[in-house]
């Protein structure tokens, strides 16, 4: 620790004991090759996107970290690639920003839990001899020191465990996008919030039939809140019903069965205008790729504004009492004539 | 030509076997009076000589040849191997080496003791299987009456027939299942072998007492897989026209180049340096602390002078002890798939002393544990560095 002192400041450092917490958060958005990371006062900001129609962010708070340090660059006589389009999220624009290879950070943050000794075998026939105070149970072996010398440079980051120091230099690629799916955040259409696992239940069941859309429909239904997810494709077409009314018709929902309390389903339920039918299509196999952070979060805020632009906001508990947010956006298709207007007539049925 | 021992340590010789499989799948094995040797050479990677003395695991050991008592013969680690992998849950085993229909074989007998009603059953392996089922203990009379006249190593004389036979009435005693694994091999004159010399290296620069196996494999395994995804990403990043802000990573690698090349490097004062360097980034692990094993001066050529003359004696005045320094590092860069292979030996739980020899070769020594502390069975594996 004391050789980074004797060095000019770096733009950010930060040191975090459990390179497990960040991993788990960032695995959540692992599904392109390049994140795109932002450093400020607050935290780091990690964004992937997918053919501008889909984002994923993560967003690691300085809370994560047992100390936290960005000093904001001086006004740079500036750099050749103009970052006045950040400033609208963000409100300081001179933040650094890069790109850098995901897949790699993360593969890196595994290195840990790798060199501890295996404890199924009895101490005395293990290679190296263990002490009471091992540094295992002193809980030091779990040292992550991310730091960022100065714009352009590789974002370094130092895993430091007993006896053995990795350092890995991760190069840093200029920023691909620079603006994030707009979504309007106060001009909500529809805002739900359910148990994450309830939805992952039901991507992964209407995942089986390999489809290329999901059509997400909401409203209220005789009083009653109404949330159901369509998916269609070559195949054909299945839908998984929230249905709080008494009368479940199609719930292949597990999680619905066993709620006695039919509130309980969707926590929240709001509609703009309660008399609305909210109906939006997205690409399936994107909002699958969602899929394992629905899988570890406790809750997911499921949001969409006047453009049908959906946010999907999780949760995340990755110690008790200590939460943290992954947001999904993606982009609906554009809505077609007479679209969704069978599902209609059906509903009207029962 | 006889050979014929029993097998005293079933698990370290089927671990044995296995780590020596994954580098090649024959094997030429020298038997002589007090020592058997193990050689591995493939065809490209890692060369593996490995010594063993007679009790790391045979004991009763019989050899006679008109060859001065030593026996060579190429053996299918794969099929010796799964030989033995049937053989763990054994209480006693024996291998000896027979001919059928004028084949060379090494048959191993596998005794095993149970109390269950039947697991003759569980053997399979593409290796001839030749299996009797004996109640020696007091079993019912009617039936074990012709097995009991039985000697167990005449028992098996059956050509190729299988003669199982179950003892329902010997429910709830101790049974003994026998089941004999045969290996085919080829006999080696002692002029085809006498061409094979163990590869000759310069005395090395920097000589280590490696971390633990599994630990050093976990992370080189790791690595092998950075620069999978590294080679995968850094196409994409061409694609997509990204441009490396630091271009200092993706200058030295071309995209020719095989993508898993690890560098190894090692300096006097007990570090160990792991790294690899991919379009996307660069990253590397340090021991430190570990030990350097002063050189004997018995073993050394020209004693006491040979090692104030020795590569290593001037290593030491180079490089420190937290591996910060630049200086003093002995450097391989070695293939991480191979390198992988060579790590499986880890199983073994062997102490392992590396030699680096600067840009030119690792050789690896791993001795295994012995009970007497005497002749030590050493494992050596040479493993030659790619250039820069």
């Amino acid at each position: 620790m004391a050789d980074l002192d004797t060095e000019e400041r770096p733009l950010f450092s930060a040191v975090s004991s459990s390179a497990r917490q960040l991993y788990l958060l960032l695995r959540c958005i692992s599904f392109a090759d390049k994140a795109q990371v932002q450093i400020s006062e607050e935290g780091l900001r990690f964004s992937v996107e997918e053919s501008s129609v889909m984002e994923g962010l993560a967003f690691l708070d300085k809370s994560l970290f047992t100390s936290y340090q960005y000093n904001a660059p001086p006004q740079l006589p500036h750099s050749p690639s103009s970052q006045d389009s950040t400033a609208s999220d963000t409100s300081t624009p001179e933040s650094p920003i890069f790109q850098i290879s995901l897949p790699s950070l993360l593969e890196t943050l595994q290195i840990f839990g790798l060199t501890e000794p295996s404890s199924s075998r009895p101490p005395w026939s293990r290679d190296a001899p263990s002490t009471a105070f091992s540094t295992q149970l002193l809980g030091m072996n779990n040292l992550c020191r991310l730091s960022y010398a100065s714009p352009g440079s590789s974002l370094s980051v130092i895993l430091t465990e007993s006896t053995i120091t990795t350092t890995c230099a991760l190069t840093t690629y200029e920023p691909a996008f620079t603006t994030d799916i707009p979504f309007a955040r106060h001009e909500l259409a529809l805002k739900i919030i359910m148990r994450a696992s309830w939805l992952h239940d039901a991507i992964s069941e209407l995942a089986s039939t390999s489809p290329s859309r999901l059509t997400l429909l909401a409203r209220m239904q005789r009083g009653h809140p109404f949330f159901a997810l369509s998916a269609s494709g070559p195949l054909g077409s299945a839908r998984v019903e929230f249905n709080t009314a008494a009368s479940t018709t199609a719930s292949t929902n597990s999680g619905a069965d066993l709620a006695t309390d039919a509130s309980s389903l969707l926590e929240t339920f709001q509609l703009a205008d309660p008399g609305a039918r909210v109906s939006n299509t997205y690409k399936f196999a994107l909002v699958q790729k969602a899929a394992r952070a629905m899988a570890v979060a406790t809750k997911v805020s499921v949001r969409g504004d006047a453009q049908g632009v959906l946010s999907l906001q999780f949760m995340i508990e990755i110690e008790p009492g200590k939460v943290n947010f992954v947001d999904f956006r993606f982009v609906p298709f554009v809505a077609e004539d007479g679209d969704g207007n069978d599902m209609e007539d059906e509903e009207e049925d029962d | 030509m006889r050979f014929k021992a029993s097998i005293q340590n079933i698990s370290t010789f089927t671990k044995f076997t296995a780590s020596l499989n994954s580098l090649g799948p024959l094997a030429w094995v020298k038997l002589s009076k007090d020592q058997v040797c193990f050689t591995i050479i493939p065809e490209q990677g890692t060369q593996v000589w490995a010594v063993l003395s007679i009790d790391t695991i045979f004991d009763s050991y019989t050899i006679q040849s008109a060859a001065q008592n030593v026996i060579n013969l190429e053996v299918p680690l794969t099929s010796l191997h799964r030989a033995l992998k049937s053989a763990l849950q054994a209480s006693s085993a024996s291998i000896r080496l027979t001919k059928k229909d004028n084949v060379p074989l090494l048959a191993l007998t596998i005794v095993t003791t149970s109390t269950s009603i039947s697991n003759s059953g569980t053997t399979s392996s593409s290796t001839t299987t030749t299996a009797t089922t004996t109640a020696p203990h007091g079993g019912a009379l009617s039936t074990s009456g012709a097995d009991n006249n039985h000697n167990h190593d005449d028992g098996f004389g059956f050509d190729g027939g299988t003669s199982s036979s179950s003892f329902e009435c010997a429910f709830g005693r101790e049974r003994e299942t026998v089941v004999t694994q045969e290996v085919p091999v080829r006999v080696l004159s002692p002029e085809t072998v006498a061409g094979l010399h163990e590869p000759r290296c310069r005395e090395p620069d920097v000589h280590i007492l490696l971390p633990p196996l599994l630990q050093l494999k976990g992370i080189s395994d790791r690595f092998t897989k950075l620069a999978l995804v590294g080679a995968k990403s850094g196409t994409g990043a061409g694609g997509l026209g990204g441009t490396a802000v630091a271009a200092a990573a993706a200058a030295s690698s071309s995209s020719s180049m095989p993508r898993t090349r690890l560098e190894m490097a090692a300096n006097m004062h007990g570090c160990l340096r792991l790294s690899i360097r991919t379009d996307a980034m660069s990253i590397s692990s340090v021991w430190t602390g570990l030990s350097n094993p002063e050189l004997d001066p018995a073993q050394v050529t020209g004693g006491e002078e040979g090692i104030r003359d020795h590569p290593s004696t001037k290593m030491k005045e180079l490089g420190s002890a937290d591996g910060r320094s630049e200086e003093g590092w002995a450097t391989v860069r070695i293939d991480g798939r191979d390198w992988g292979k060579v790590m499986s030996v880890g199983r073994l739980g062997g102490r392992v002393i590396a030699c680096f020899c600067h840009e030119h070769a690792l050789i690896l020594y791993v001795y295994l544990p012995n009970d007497n502390g005497l002749d030590e069975s050493v494992l050596t594996y040479y493993v030659s560095s790619y250039s820069a």
